[in-house]
């Protein structure tokens, strides 16, 4: 385990210790891939998400992620998915999901917007507040909130 | 998406949330974007930029001039420390809230971010 992913265990561990993380949000973009993760990130998090695209590869890392989680007693792994740009993808990715138990929570539309903010080098969320893709984020987020698990 | 997907409520106030995923699956849009949608409800959020190619500054909404000097957790917050059993394990030995208010950055909403830094892999610990 490479010092980063200590250091960024031991500071939510201390986070948590001090019960700053009762009445703040945590938000961690992880790694990509599977080397960070382990049972110390994992015990400081009430959710772990994994984003899915509809296509074999992502949906085949985003499995194992999951065996690994599962494993290393980190919990359920939840997914949202990303990308989806039509019912053929979102049929692709939900009898996936279905046959490997992932719990869907959330779907994300393929949205053109996201790459238009990405060029011009603005937050998706400033530069098309309105789009699809920040619409379907919107919505997860309420169901978060909504939902008194954390 | 009917309601009937999410799973059922465990008391918990505040959400903790580690989002994971391919390379150019979206993961750090997703993160960046609901932590600010997050914000927008009027909640304090700390978003941790836990990636060793960091970019969550962008997204975020970070000024470029500002994401520019945004400085890493060093390793020195982290100790290695021998346990009763012998072993020797890193311990983080900082002040974790001055750590949050010393290297964490604002962006926009409130959102406070920390960038854990792209450190190269082999290092202690």
């Amino acid at each position: 385990m490479c010092g980063a992913h200590a250091t960024v265990r031991g500071l939510l561990g201390e986070l948590v210790a001090r019960s700053a993380l009762d009445t703040q949000d945590l938000v961690v973009d992880m790694e990509a891939g599977l080397e960070h993760l382990s049972r110390g990130t994992g015990r400081h998090v009430s959710r772990f998400i994994a984003v899915l695209e509809p296509y074999y590869r992502s949906m085949e890392t985003v499995r194992r992620i999951g065996d690994l989680a599962k494993e290393l007693g980190i919990g359920e792994m939840q997914v949202v998915t990303n990308k989806i740009r039509n019912d053929d993808d979102r049929t692709v990715i939900r009898d996936y999901c279905a046959t490997h138990r992932l719990e869907i929570i959330g779907e994300v539309p393929y949205d053109p917007t996201l790459l238009d903010a990405e060029r011009a080098a603005r937050p998706p969320i400033d530069y098309a507040p309105d789009a699809p893709a920040i619409r379907a984020l919107r919505e997860l987020a309420a169901r978060l909130t909504g939902d008194a698990r954390g | 998406m009917s309601d009937a997907i999410m799973s059922a409520p465990a008391p918990s106030r505040s959400l903790r949330l580690a989002i994971a995923g391919k390379g150019g699956s979206g993961k750090t849009t997703i993160s960046g974007t609901l932590a600010r949608l997050l914000a927008q409800q009027g909640r304090r959020v700390l978003a941790v930029d836990a990636d060793t190619n960091p970019n969550l500054s962008v997204t975020l909404g970070v000024p470029a001039d500002r994401a520019m000097q945004i400085t890493s957790l060093p390793r020195s917050l982290m100790e290695r420390q021998t346990q009763p059993d012998g072993t020797v394990k890193p311990v983080f030995v900082a002040d974790a809230l001055k750590v949050v208010a010393d290297y964490g950055a604002d962006a926009p909403d409130g959102v406070r971010l920390l960038v854990m830094g792209a450190v190269g892999h082999g290092g202690a610990g």
